[in-house]
This record gives C-alpha cells, structure tokens and sequence, in this order.
C-alpha cells in the first residue's frame, strides 16, 4: 500500500468505471468493474473459467457492447467508439489470423489501413517480425504453420500497430506446456523492450504471477482483488483468492476465538494457538468469536513432537522434484502440505507439524473476507 | 506363404469385382450421354440408313462416281453397315447447272459433305476418263448444331434469353441466398429455426401444381414470358438451396477472423469484404454453379411461364414433339444445352475443389 502512495501517480492510461455487461439481458459477463491501469504496466486478468475476464476484455476492445459504465484511454472516453477507432490491438485466444493472407499481409494489414508509407510498412513489418522469431516465415501462408509459429504471427501483427493498449485473452493457451514457458518469458522480454501498457488474461495463476506487474483477480463477474503478485499470495483480500492462488492453494481451518490477556487463543478441535502483537489486536478489534484461519501449505512445518501443534497420519504423498506435496487428513479435510525432497515421508507415517505464526491468515467466517 | 497368397488372392478379387462394378456405374452413365454426342455427329444418311450404327461416328465419307449408262452419271456412297456401295442422290445426272447444284446441296444437307459444283464439274471429268471415280471428303462435325439452330427458329435467341436468365438467377439468388445465409450464420434472433424451416418449405411445392397463381401473379407484375420473371421463380427455389450452402460456410469461417479486422482498423463491413467473403469465395462460386445449372436446364417451369420467349431447354424439348423429329438434330441440340453447364462447372472447379476439401482456417 505504501508503495503505491509513495510512487509519483501519473495519469493512468486506462480507466474503467463501473463497467458491467448483461448478455441478452439475463446473463452477467461482467458484473462491476473499476480499475485503472498505469503507463507501461502488464496487468493480468486472472480468474476462473467464465468469471468475466474475456467479456472485460471485448468490452475494452469494441468488440462488445456495454451494459453500463464508461471506457477512458489516455483521458478520452472510448465506451462507444467502433474498434478501430480506439488505438488499441488484442491477441486473440485462437490467433485469428486471416488464413487467405501471407504471414507479411497479415503483419501489414493495419499499417495498409493506415495509409503508412510502402517502405515504413516494410521496415515495421521486419522490425517486428524479427522481434518475435518469424523473420523467416514472411511469405508463407498460416494455413501450414505450427501453434507456436501462428501465435507468433498473432504477436508480431498486434505489435506492429504500436497501439496505446496491447490487449491478450488467453494468447498462451493453446501452446504445449513448454512452449508456454518459453513464450511467457519472450512476451514478457518484449513487454520491457517496447513499453507497451499491456493487459494480459489468463485462468493460468503461475502465468499471473510470472508475467503480472499486478493481478486483477475476477470472479463472477466482479474484482475481487487487485494487487502485486506479492500482495495476492500474501495478503490475499479474502478466502476465494487465497483458496486460488497458489498450488496447492491455502488450508482453512474453523477455529474459536478467546481472549487471553494480551494474547489471542484460538482453538480446533485438534489444537490450539495463541496470537500475540498486531495480529492479537486486530482480531480483537474484529470482535467476531468465530473465524477462518488460512495456512498456506509451505508454512506449515515438520517438526520435532515436542514443539508440535498436532500430529497426524499422512494419506498420500506426490512427489515434485524440489519438493513434496504430502496430504494429511484433519478433522475430515484434507490438508496439504509442502515439504522438503530431503527425507522421503511415506504414507501411514505420523507427521508432528506446527504452523509459521507470523505467516498466518485470517478471515471472516461470514464474509469470508481479510482480518 | 500359402496364407499370404490366399490373401492377395482375396485381394484381386476384391478390387476386380470393385473396378467391374465401377466401370458398370461409369458405363450405364457414360455410355448414354456419349451415343448422344455420336449422334449429335451423324449426317442424315448415316442416322436413316445404315444400322446397326458405328460406335465412333465417321469422320469422313466415301463416294463413288460411275456411268448410269448413255452418258450420265450415277452417285454412290460407301454404307458401313451393309459394307457395300449404296446409291445416294438422284438416279441420273448430266451436266446440267441446275442438277449440279442440287446436288451438291444434298451432299451437304444428306452427307454433311461440302464438295462444289467446279468439284462435281472435275468428278464427272475424271470418271469419264476412267470409267468411275472413287472420292473421300471430309464430314463437317458442326453441321448439325448450324441446322439444329437453323432449323428450329428462335433457338439463338432462346440461348440468349437462357443466358440472361441464368444471369439474373445467380445476381438474384446468390446476393439474397448469401445475405441470408451470414444472417443465419452469425446472428441468433427470434424465430431463426422457423424461418430456417419455412426456407427448405418454398422448395416443397411442385412447380406445376402452383403454375397457375404464377402466370397470374407474373401477369400482374407484367412479367410473364420475360427472363426477368423466370428469374424471380428460379430465385424462389435458388434462394433457400444458397442460404443453406452460405450459411454452413459462414459458419465454419469464425466470427473472430472478422473481429481482427476490425480491431486491426476495418469496420464492420469493412471486415466483411476484406476477410469473410474471400474466405467464402469457394461457397458462393458453388452456389452460382447450383444457380446455373438449376436456371439453364429447367424445362418446366419455363415451359408454363414462357409463350413468344422461350428459353433454349424449352427449344430442345419442342423440338423433340412431333412427328418430324430428327433424332441427330434434337442430339445436337441436346449437346449444345448441355455444353455450357459443363464448360461453367470447369471454369469455376478450383473453388469447387477448393470447398470440398474445406475452407482451411
Ligand atoms: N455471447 C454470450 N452470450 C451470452 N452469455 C455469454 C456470452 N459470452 C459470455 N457469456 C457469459 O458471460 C460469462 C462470462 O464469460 P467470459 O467468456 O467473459 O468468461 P471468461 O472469464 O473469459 O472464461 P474463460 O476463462 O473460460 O475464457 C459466462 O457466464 C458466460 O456464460
Ligand atoms: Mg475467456
């Protein structure tokens, strides 16, 4: 939060305000949406299949009609404008590049539009054709090219208009597992070269938070929390960003608070912690006796029996390379864990865990929102 | 071994029995329409005189010039089918102008064979030197068509209203039939399944069952017996086959390949033009080739709408009324109908190919 005061605001180069979009009247695409993307940033749309993110994103690109609310890039409103008015190019989930033009026409289609000089459009054509690795492939037609090639082509056509917002919907999606990390860091590596203020939708959180200067993450049709890759994972604002974000996502355990003098007690049927500093203060500020605690699986630690909050039985163990993900049965939930490749853990053996106090979460029981 | 020879063996048969079928299928199809062209070839004498008739038509025809005894001249031909000289023409000849020229029209007419009075002149000269005179001249493979038109008055013009009408059948049926067909591909509005319906019911009515309302209405409209008003009928049943072709193609062309365009600085229509109708190019070229040859070769309905202004199916299938139908003549005019369909179809095959092998995107 400081971080943001302390930056020097400039004018933000988009803005939505109260932007919402009803589908034939009945269905919510995108219930209320307020943000405003800075200069030069890479905002990620983050959010579970069919939570608005693509809906958001033609709103901004034309290509939907609003409900409500109102579209400002760079301080003039565009809610209305027709798409090729608004200074902005998208890469689409499925390329959509033209299958009856060369690669070359496809890049050279909007400068064509613009009445650009034949020479600029052949320097621009090359310059970007070059930066996303498709130099050689200019005259051939998309119809015989790889995922990765036409997703490329995709790029190099959206850079190619140098727009005042680069907008992606899922451009990732369709690639193989591993091309998609190769691409993740080009896209970004050309993010930093060109500057381009870029908004970038995925359902892929570990695509988010490598990619993302901050994360919007949707749901149903709504923000639910806007922040660093560091704010979402830490602070996540309530009980659904914390149980998305991260893999595996955060343990929630019910527990009952009592005041112990300065300190907190807070209770499980298996065990029992006390919170003290501003931690203690703030759930007493709260003042509700019933909470959610969130335990993220990596702050949940091994340890000796004697320093051990409770001990359990381990259900399954998935290995991972570094790590390993061991699940444990608690009061009929399961629970995961991550711990350490150093000592394999088997199952049937008995675990004594504690929890990392200073990395705790907690939320209300009934709002399901941040303590 | 023995199992991999019994194997091929299965093999062989399959594929014999295969290729017999085939070629019986390709036979009883084939076979029809190339005795028409044969017959399209023939001159009168080889289509009334000789039988059983030739596979092949001939491409030339023997003559034979002798003496008729006291001076004048008899004429023969060469018949195939009896393998003998057979007397063509007029028992005597002289040298008469007149008889010359007669004959030489009826060597054209009866022969499909030019040969000119000086030729004859030259002929009768040679066989009376040698006692007789063996010739072979050349047939000419049109003269039947330049009868046929010839013959039948108003064949050329019908041809013409044919054309017009084919014409204004495509403008007509694929611009509608199109528009149509991208409403159906793209939109979702109410009712899209009824009138989707209600588009295949227009082609349900047999065409003579409603003729009547038609020349009234045609009547009315002051377009009965014009191409313009043979086109609309044609239309009403093109329609609905071309918005069912566009339609599946639009289809398959994603609505995000027109999103691009327009985010990348066409409009709306502009989108359209540029991306969606190139793509679509290899539809609408099949529906004007349905449109075509669905206009050129319907009898029917022109038959009851048309009186002064026939268009050329009609001609061919007058033709073949009547007593005095010339079978060779009416096959030239059967070929002739059946030409220009055929020369469309491979004029457009490319998008046709192209569309059966799916619109790649
Ligand atoms: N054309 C449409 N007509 C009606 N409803 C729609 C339409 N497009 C989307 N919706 C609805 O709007 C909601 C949001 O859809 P949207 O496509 O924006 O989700 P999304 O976040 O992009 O999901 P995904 O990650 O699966 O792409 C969904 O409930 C969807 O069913
Ligand atoms: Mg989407």
């Amino acid at each position: 939060m400081t971080s943001e005061n302390n930056k020097e605001r400039s004018m933000p180069v988009l803005t939505l305000t109260n932007l919402a979009k009803r589908y034939n009247r009945k269905v919510w695409g995108v219930r209320k949406m307020d943000l405003e993307v800075e200069d030069k940033e890479f905002v990620v749309f983050l959010g579970p299949s069919g939570c608005g993110k693509t809906t958001c994103m033609r709103m901004i690109a034309g290509l939907e009609v609003t409900t409500r609310g109102s579209i400002i890039l760079h301080g003039k409103d565009i809610t209305d404008l027709p798409p090729r008015n608004r200074d902005i190019s998208m890469v689409f989930q499925n390329y959509a590049i033209w299958p009856h033009m060369t690669v070359y026409e496809n890049i050279a289609f909007a400068l064509k539009l613009q009445k650009k000089s034949r020479s600029e459009i052949d320097r621009t054509v090359k310059e970007v054709a070059a930066m996303v690795k498709i130099d050689q492939l200019l005259s051939r037609i998309p119809g015989q090219m790889s995922g990765g090639q036409q997703q490329r082509v995709a790029l190099a056509r959206a850079l190619a208009v140098k727009p005042k917002l680069f907008l992606m919907d899922e451009p990732l999606s369709n690639l193989d597992a591993k091309l998609r990390v190769v691409m993740r860091t080009e896209l970004k590596a050309i993010h930093q070269r060109t500057g381009a203020t870029s908004i970038f939708v995925t359902h892929d959180q570990s695509e988010a938070m490598s990619m993302a200067d901050r994360i919007v993450i949707m749901k149903d049709g709504e923000i639910v929390q806007v922040g660093t890759p560091d704010d979402v994972y830490f602070r996540s604002a309530d009980m659904f960003v914390a149980g998305f974000i991260g893999t595996p996502p955060t343990n929630f355990f019910p527990v009952e608070m009592k005041t112990a003098g300065e300190k907190v007690e807070l209770s499980h049927p298996r065990f029992a912690i006390l919170i003290s500093g501003s931690d203690a203060d703030r759930l007493k500020n709260n003042g509700q006796n019933s909470l959610i605690l969130g335990v993220r699986p990596e702050e949940i630690k091994v340890v000796p029996e004697k320093d051990s909050l409770l001990s359990v039985e381990v259900m399954v163990v998935e290995p991972q390379g570094s790590f390993q993900i061991v699940a444990v049965e608690i009061e009929g939930e399961i629970v995961k864990i991550v711990v350490g490749s150093a000592g394999k853990i088997q199952p049937g053996e008995r675990l004594h865990l504690s929890f990392v106090e200073e990395r705790l979460h907690f939320f209300n029981a009934e709002t399901t929102k941040r303590i | 071994m023995t199992n991999n020879l019994r194997r091929n063996a299965g093999r062989t048969m399959r594929m014999t029995t295969i290729y017999i079928l085939v070629s019986g299928v390709a036979m009883i199809i084939i076979f029809p329409m190339f005795f028409l062209f044969s017959f399209s070839l023939m001159s009168d004498y080889e289509t009334y005189s000789e039988w059983p008739k030739p596979l092949l038509p001939r491409t030339s025809v023997d003559y034979r010039m002798d003496h008729s005894g006291n001076g004048n001249f008899r004429l023969s031909i060469w018949n195939v089918s009896e393998n003998d000289w057979m007397p063509f023409g007029p028992e005597e000849l002289n040298r008469n102008p007149d008889e010359i020229k007669k004959l030489s029209r009826f060597l054209n007419n009866y022969g499909n064979t030019q040969f000119s009075e000086e030729e004859i002149l030259t002929a009768m000269k040679l066989t009376d030197q040698d006692g007789f005179y063996e010739f072979a001249l050349r047939k000419s493979l049109i003269h039947n068509y330049r009868r046929f038109f010839k013959l039948y008055s108003g064949a050329a013009r019908s041809v013409l209203q044919s054309l017009y009408t084919a014409g204004m059948t495509i403008f007509i049926s694929v611009s509608i039939g199109g528009m149509a067909g991208y409403a159906f591909a793209r939109y979702v509005f109410k009712g899209k399944n009824i009138l989707k319906l209600s588009v295949l019911f227009v082609r349900m009515f047999p065409p003579v069952a409603i003729a009547i309302p038609m020349v009234v209405i045609l009547g009315k409209m002051g377009m009965y017996d014009k191409p313009v008003g043979l086109s609309l009928i044609y239309s009403i049943n093109q329609i609905s086959m071309n918005i069912w072709i566009t339609a599946s193609i639009f289809m398959g062309i994603p609505e995000s390949l027109e999103e691009a365009a327009q985010v990348f600085g066409t409009s709306k229509t502009g989108a359209f033009f540029r991306v969606t109708m190139p793509l679509a190019v290899p539809g609408l070229a099949a529906c004007a080739m349905y449109s075509f040859i669905y206009s050129w070769n319907e009898v029917i309905n022109a038959v009851i709408l048309t009186q002064f202004n026939p268009t050329f199916p009609v001609v061919v299938y007058k033709s073949l009324l009547g007593a005095n139908a010339q079978v060779h003549l009416i096959a030239a005019g059967s070929i002739a109908q059946a030409l220009p369909a055929i020369i469309f179809t491979l004029f457009i095959r490319k998008y046709i190919l192209q569309m059966w092998g799916g619109v790649k995107v």
